[in-house]
């Protein structure tokens, strides 16, 4: 196979993770010093980025891996014949075999990794339109019914149930609907959207087309953050290639479907994230919250029924059509079926993503695939779903990721990231900036959030500072009510979770007592 | 009296049938599906706090202070944005919802100045009020954070002031402006904290789109956004509702005032004409009514060259009616006449038409509609039986398909064009017949399907290929036509001549056959489509044949007789339908009948004493030829400059020049009266008691906020010249002659000032038969009993480019002045439009080598004037454009004596000119020399 | 362009013969009549059908034609 015609095959992954660290020089220096015909693939990234650039070379016992290599590296490496899969210090055994990649059960992220993102061939030949052909064999009523019954619920954050609000959309009467992928992925410590767009792009597509057909749309939208220049590329040249073949356009793969998609960059605003100000930015307006209702499922995009979901929900829908509901709904715990897509970040010695059954302890997380820091010192706290996640301290290790245990601990899941922080963390300091982020990236339409964020920050040096603290604190408990309550989106009413938890794990911090704290 | 203030809502009605019952505090209330919690409790009496929410505006959920609690439903949903649903129990004060509330107070007083007893809104801003409502006490986040204190104030507005210290960042401004006014001027900029209220890209209010409607003012919950005269005078103490009177609109409006001075406009919520909207004229242009250039004394000399005298009302009076008496006596009762205003109140021109009537003793009367919409009153009432529009304004809510011809209502007609925008954002399409690429072609969020670019004078050829299309394409209502009209066949067989076909056309109107047969389809296919035209269809020498064309499309596919369609005139000034309606015209006796009509006169001979004249009168224009030929002598113009607004100066000015005895009543002295032997000084609309008739019917009452500064009553200077002729005529006040027009006119039998005041307007025909009024003509039947198919031969102007004058001029009106200037030239409006402006094509300009801002010459056959250009790729080739605001101008001068062949409303729309350099712009960059 | 030239009355009744210039002519002068009986002032009137009988009045046929249906003025 590897050799096949005398050509060798060896991966090197174009994920922009993987670049950022040299992929692209390694590629070349492979290139020019291999002395033998090669196919370099440019991959997605595995996802075990303490190991990129990681460079896997085929050989008749399969994949093995190399990693993390330099571009210096590469000659040591061809003159020891890696090109064979000989061995040598930064040899990682066969890819499938590292049991960090091993444990996992990769479902959204199959083909992450393993492919040439842009081959239409290779998608085919790895499983992909399997799902997209059984959901156009069944009627757009039996598709919902398959998605209700996985158990799908949004990997944005919110965990809505994925089949509600397909069956809201297809049950809206309008001539015009819309499937909306939510790709601005602006949570700190956060890379999973972006990483299957850059290495399974097809995926996504197929996982949209599924939607439209289920939801009765004609017309897609991705809308993808600035900061992605690599994904919106990708993604470009995957909806040609996709017209190209049928997998859009007209009358998709022969059916009644008919879908067009379209890629649409962000501004550079967080909110954006947010299902409603992205459907304001899709509509040319600025970024702005809206009330809600209506619904987007029932009043989006324009105005009309619109399917919003986030990039790994539409990401796991080709496969729960491919496998059938009850392989998703077999995976997980609770209300919380089916995988989900952990990324690992922050002071962590094995970043990267863990695609693992819902379940799994933080503490398994952190500590077996994560491998504690990669300061070395001491894990003091863990922030789960991203800025406006809690702060979780190590003697909650215990809590299963699951949308409903991680709620009754103050917590969320969100969209899976995971930050640790050592011993030196600050997290008086930690809390000011939950604050101060909100104030910067608030979208000024409410006022508890665009007013009470910044109060926050105010309210936070004073305590910090030793004014008045009693009182303060207790403005802040109030402020933080306040904003919970009376703001108008997820922004500002969950902006006061990772300063509550922080104040409750950590009073210390603040200068204050436990007692003081409560 | 004391300040009226409307109840506001917090969100907007929502019309519909079927109804939901809620219960809100223990009170249970049923509203229409649809209707927010908000609204429904304010119905049941129950104010929920409120700051970003006003029922003007879509509900937007930003300020987090009406939140409520409801069973069943998580956390504590604002209910401004949340709909009411069956049997939802709500409940609007808990302790936690008033910690919330005062909690938001909190953070908004925090960055707030505390300077409420000097600030110019004290008494009348929402934030003091909610601090009040919340029980706010203390502002616990102290006020020495993060603020926007040292925000700078934007003056550049004359009439208001932006001061964005005191801005809460509720965007009620920035969604007034989109929603109700429809220009999109205004925008938020920057994220969170940093969230400002911003005009245009981000400079001042004078540099943006603003159009000074005064809607984002009105909407604005602080003094951050505030009227420059509450600033300088202070808080209005009591609210006079009157009308306004600019445009045919007629917009209701609140004069608040502190005594007699009108401190500011308010457009009054419960006006059916604009619902609470204005426009830069009516809300803040009403300076000049106090504008030191008033002349509040008569004025009297022998001859024209002499000075004027200032004398006392008895002296005038006399002498009026001494010399019109010798003038007939010397030259015959047909050698005086009168013109009545537009301007004035319907009870003012009944006054003067009756005082030509029975004290002049001819029909002698016109008004100056002749020289506007007189088309639109002839081919109305020969098609449909009566010379009016069909709709009301709210009809266009329910249009799917709006027609515009001949009419820039962005900029003539303001408000209703914001009633058009907004139809259009839900989702209505829009075909513009207009030469020139007006705004609603393509403005923010409005874009018309079609722009018919059709040439000046061309009219009726593109009306016909239009009918021609439905005739041909089978797309007539054939239902419709066979049980409400008559003459079908024999227009249809006129019509579907070869020669009305768009192909055949089109080297006439410019316009491709292609473009015309879309439009059609689009229009003809509509479930209800819409016609509204303004003077680019009346003003030319086949206004009344254009007028007829359109009555005849709208029937032939079923576009009459309800929500939705007709016919509708926009008629140009306030009180145009009104005057016309008062027996303006001197063929008709008011209520459009004519003087021939033996039973109809004697009415009015039993009423008034006198024997009237059975022949028609002379008509403006006559009036003009009969001075220059001898046969008549002597004018009374009520409130009309003829001399700056009638076609071709020169022969009004000779026309006028021949007369013994021109009488001009009216606020300034203006051009007219330069001819004049007696000037009276009239009353502004500030001063007057009666009515405007709006172009949608709506008799509209007009209040006094000050006695006439004159001393006395148009009518009643006008009843003493009858006496001083020896007829006797009086009333003890305008409402006595709103009684006698109801006596004497069925269609106004049910009008009186008492009704008025009680319901607030009311549209004609106000009777037995309609005691509410008619919003809607012609839904069972037409007035005239069957609609009349007329055939609509195009006849081309005789004024054509020639290679002298190879120009097409038309004219127009702009936003921020209105008709000869007399008014707006008196105020703030200044600002936006100092002087006419010549528009012109690029290529126009580059061929005579005419640069922007250059001063050209304009020259028609009959005289020439001189202006700046304005190069603007909105014209198209071979047309030019100017406004005759300004008398120095005189666009006039060049116009000519053309008309209709029907009215002879003149031909203003069409004058063939040239244009030449005459003085170039100086150099834009040139430093002044030293010399 | 003689039209300024043109006595009003002449050009008014040929301008609104150009009306009616495709109709049967006894029906359109009958129209025309109509029009002028209905909105001119009778001097007018007296004027048109003064002129009307005269040659080189530069009068539409069927505005002479309308003019002889025309009664005269009885004095105003």
């Amino acid at each position: 196979m590897s050799t096949s015609g005398g050509v060798t095959t060896v991966y090197v992954p174009r994920d922009s993770a993987a670049r950022s660290v040299g992929a692209d020089e390694v590629a070349d220096a492979i290139g020019a010093e291999a002395g033998r015909p090669l196919r370099v693939v440019r991959n997605g990234s595995r996802g075990m980025l303490w190991l990129e650039p990681l460079v896997e070379v085929e050989t008749p016992s399969g994949r093995i891996a190399y990693g993390p290599v330099a571009p210096e590296d590469v000659g040591e490496l061809v003159a020891a014949g890696m090109l064979d899969g000989a061995d040598h210090p930064l040899r990682l055994g066969l890819t499938e075999d590292i049991d960090w990649l091993r444990d996992q059960t990769r479902v959204t992220f199959a083909r992450v990794g393993v492919v040439d993102p842009l081959s239409a061939e290779d998608y085919v030949a790895h499983g992909g339109l399997a799902g997209l052909r059984r959901a156009l064999s069944l009627s757009p009523e039996q598709v919902v019914t398959e998605i209700t019954e996985s158990g799908l619920r949004g990997r944005g954050g919110a965990g809505f149930p994925a089949g509600i609000k397909w069956k809201t959309v297809r049950e809206a009467k309008s001539e015009l609907k819309f499937v909306c992928c939510n790709a601005d992925e602006g949570d700190s410590g956060t890379f999973a959207d972006r990483m299957l767009m850059e290495g399974d792009p097809f995926t996504l597509i197929e996982g949209m087309a599924i939607a439209a057909w289920a939801a009765g749309a004609s017309e897609g939208y991705i809308y993808v953050r600035s900061e992605y220049p690599d994904a919106i590329a990708t993604l470009r040249a995957a909806i040609s290639t996709a017209y190209d073949h049928g997998w859009l356009g007209k009358r998709v793969l022969d059916s009644e479907l008919s879908f067009d998609l379209f890629v649409r960059v962000g501004g550079g605003a967080y909110i954006c994230g947010e299902e409603t100000s992205m459907l304001e930015s899709l509509e040319g307006k600025r970024g702005m919250v809206r009330a809600k209702p209506p619904i987007p499922a029932l009043e989006g995009l324009f105005g009309k029924p619109t399917v919003v979901n986030n990039v790994l929900t539409l990401g796991s829908v080709p496969m729960i059509l491919a496998d059938g509901a009850a392989a998703f709904a077999d995976l997980g715990v609770g209300r919380s079926r089916g995988t989900q897509v952990f990324q690992l970040g922050g002071n962590i010695a094995r970043g990267g993503i863990v695609e693992t059954a819902f379940g799994i302890t933080l503490g398994d997380l952190v500590e077996r695939y994560g491998g504690g820091t990669r300061s070395g010192r001491p894990v003091r706290a863990v922030q789960v779903g991203g800025p406006l996640g809690a702060y979780l301290p190590t003697s909650r290790f215990d809590l299963p990721m699951d949308y409903e245990a991680f709620a009754a601990a103050d917590a969320m899941v969100g969209h899976g990231g995971v930050v640790v922080f050592d011993d030196t963390v600050d997290m008086a300091g930690q809390a000011r900036f939950a604050m101060e982020f909100c104030a910067a990236e608030s979208c000024g339409k409410c006022t508890p959030c665009r007013v009470g964020a910044v109060r926050g920050v105010e309210v936070i040096d004073r305590i910090v500072a030793g004014v008045d603290r009693k009182k303060n604190l207790k403005v802040l408990d109030d402020l933080c009510d306040l904003m919970t309550e009376g703001s108008l989106c997820a922004m500002g009413g969950l902006t006061p979770m990772p300063v509550k938890s922080a104040l409750a794990h950590f009073p210390g911090d603040f200068g204050t007592t436990t007692e003081e704290g409560r | 009296m004391s300040l009226i203030k409307e109840q506001d809502y917090g969100t907007p009605a929502r019309p519909g049938e079927a109804t939901v019952s809620v219960e809100i505090d223990g009170t249970t209330v049923m509203v229409p599906e649809g209707t927010s919690v908000m609204r429904a409790a304010s119905e049941a009496g129950i104010d929920i706090p409120k700051l970003c929410a006003t029922d003007s505006l879509e509900p937007f959920g930003s300020c987090r202070l009406c939140l409520v609690d409801i069973d069943g439903r998580k956390g504590s949903p604002a209910s401004c944005t949340t709909p009411c649903t069956p049997g939802m129990k709500v409940r609007t004060q808990t302790p936690k919802l008033a910690e919330l509330r005062r909690g938001v107070m909190e953070l908004y007083i925090s960055d707030h100045p505390l300077d409420c007893l000097t600030c110019p809104t004290n008494g009348d801003c929402e934030l003091q009020d909610m601090a009040g409502v919340v029980g706010l006490r203390e502002v616990r986040y102290g006020f020495d954070g993060e603020n926007h204190l040292d925000l700078p104030t934007d003056s550049s507005n004359p009439y208001f002031d932006y001061d964005a210290s005191k801005c809460i960042a509720c965007s009620r401004c920035v969604r007034a402006c989109d929603e109700v006014q429809g220009t999109f001027a205004l925008t938020l900029e920057g994220r969170g904290f940093a969230t400002k209220i911003a005009a245009g890209a981000g400079g001042s209010f004078m540099e943006s789109d603003c159009v000074s409607c005064g809607a984002c003012v009105q909407a604005c919950p602080t003094a951050t956004l505030q009227e420059r005269s509450v600033v300088e005078l202070g808080m209005p103490t009591r609210s006079v509702l009157t009308t306004c009177a600019y445009c045919g609109v007629g917009c209701s409006f609140k004069a608040e005032l502190r005594g007699d001075e009108v401190v500011r406009m308010v457009p009054y919520k419960d006006g059916k004409a604009n619902e609470g909207h204005s426009c830069v004229k009516g809300r803040f242009a009403f300076g000049y009514a106090s504008h030191p250039d008033r002349q509040l004394k008569p004025l009297m000399r022998e001859r024209i060259t002499d000075p004027w005298r200032e004398v006392e009302w008895g002296e005038a009076v006399e002498y009026v009616g001494r010399r019109m008496l010798e003038i007939q006596t010397h030259h015959g009762a047909g050698a005086i006449g009168g013109i009545t205003s537009s301007r004035c109140t319907n009870e003012e021109v009944y006054a003067v038409q009756k005082m030509v009537r029975a004290a002049f003793g001819n029909n002698n009367v016109d008004t100056c509609a002749r020289v506007c919409h007189s088309p639109t009153g002839y081919g109305l009432k020969q098609t449909y039986g009566t010379s009016a529009g069909t709709q009301d304004f709210k009809s266009v809510e329910k249009a799917d398909v709006i027609l515009v011809i001949g009419a820039n209502p962005t900029d003539a007609h303001p408000v209703f064009a914001s009633r058009i925008k907004r139809r259009l954002r839900q989702g209505a399409q829009l075909i513009v017949a207009d030469p020139r690429k007006i705004d609603l072609v393509r403005s923010p969020h409005v874009e018309a399907q079609h722009h018919l670019r059709l040439m000046p004078g061309t009219n009726v050829a593109l009306i016909n290929a239009m009918a021609h299309v439905v005739v041909t394409e089978g797309l007539v209502d054939r239902e419709f036509v066979a049980e409400r009209c008559e003459d079908f066949s024999e227009w249809e067989r006129f019509i579907s001549g070869p020669e009305h076909s768009p192909e055949a056309v089109e080297e006439i109107t410019g316009v491709p056959a292609s473009e015309v047969r879309a439009a059609t389809r689009l229009y003809a296919g509509a479930r209800n489509a819409t016609i509204m035209y303004g003077l680019g269809v009346t003003e030319h020498s086949q206004g009344s044949t254009m007028v007829m064309g359109m009555a005849n499309l709208a029937m032939a596919t079923g576009n009459i007789g309800r929500e939705g369609v007709g016919v509708n005139p926009l008629r140009g000034q306030n009180n145009v339908q009104g005057s016309c309606d008062m027996g303006s015209f001197p063929h008709e006796l008011p209520g459009y009948r004519h003087v021939s009509d033996d039973a109809v006169r004697s009415v009015f001979e039993t009423l008034w004493g006198r024997t009237l004249q059975s022949e028609p009168g002379l008509r403006i224009p006559n009036m003009f030829d009969a001075a220059i030929d001898g046969s008549f002598r002597a004018l009374f113009v009520q409130g009309e400059d003829i001399v700056q607004s009638d076609p071709n100066t020169k022969h009004v000015t000779a026309a006028l020049s021949a007369l013994d005895l021109v009488v001009v009543q009216d606020l300034f002295l203006n051009e007219t009266s330069k001819y004049a032997h007696v000037f009276l000084p009239g009353t502004s609309f500030l001063e007057k008691d009666g009515t405007f008739t709006n172009a949608e019917r709506r008799i509209n009452r007009v209040r006094p906020v000050m006695a006439p500064k004159t001393g006395k009553h148009e009518w009643q200077i006008v009843c003493e010249i009858a006496q001083a002729m020896g007829y006797p005529m009086k009333y003890d006040n305008s409402a006595q002659i709103m009684d006698e027009i109801a006596m004497t006119t069925p269609t106004f039998s049910g009008v009186s000032f008492a009704k008025l005041d009680q319901v607030g307007s009311v549209q004609w025909p106000c009777n037995d038969g309609a005691p509410e009024g008619t919003p809607i003509m012609h839904i069972d039947e037409f007035v005239r009993g069957k609609g009349r198919f007329i055939e609509t031969v195009y006849v081309p102007t005789q004024e054509r480019s020639t290679r002298k004058f190879p120009l097409i001029l038309t004219t127009g009106r702009i936003l921020s002045q209105y008709n000869v200037g007399a008014q707006t030239r008196r105020t703030g409006n200044t600002a936006w439009h100092p002087e006419d402006l010549l528009e012109m094509h690029p290529h126009d300009a580059e061929v005579r080598g005419v640069r922007d801002g250059d001063t050209v010459s304009l020259t028609s056959r009959v005289g020439e004037t001189s202006l700046r250009v304005k190069i603007d790729d909105r014209m198209p080739v071979g047309v030019v454009y100017t406004t005759f605001h300004h008398p120095v101008t005189g666009a006039n001068v060049v116009t000519t004596e053309h008309s209709d062949w029907a009215t002879n409303c003149p031909e203003y729309k069409v004058t063939a000119v040239e244009v030449a350099l005459r003085n170039p712009a100086p150099a834009p960059a040139a430093p002044a020399m030293a010399e | 362009m003689t039209s300024t030239h043109t006595p009003p009355h002449i050009r008014l009744a040929n301008e609104i013969a150009a009306q009616f210039q495709r109709h049967d002519p006894a029906a359109a002068s009958q129209e025309i009549a109509n029009h002028i009986r209905t909105f001119w002032d009778p001097r007018m009137r007296s004027k048109l059908i003064a002129d009307a009988g005269a040659p080189g009045s530069g009068l539409d046929p069927l505005a002479v034609a309308a003019a002889a249906l025309l009664p005269p003025p009885t004095g105003n």
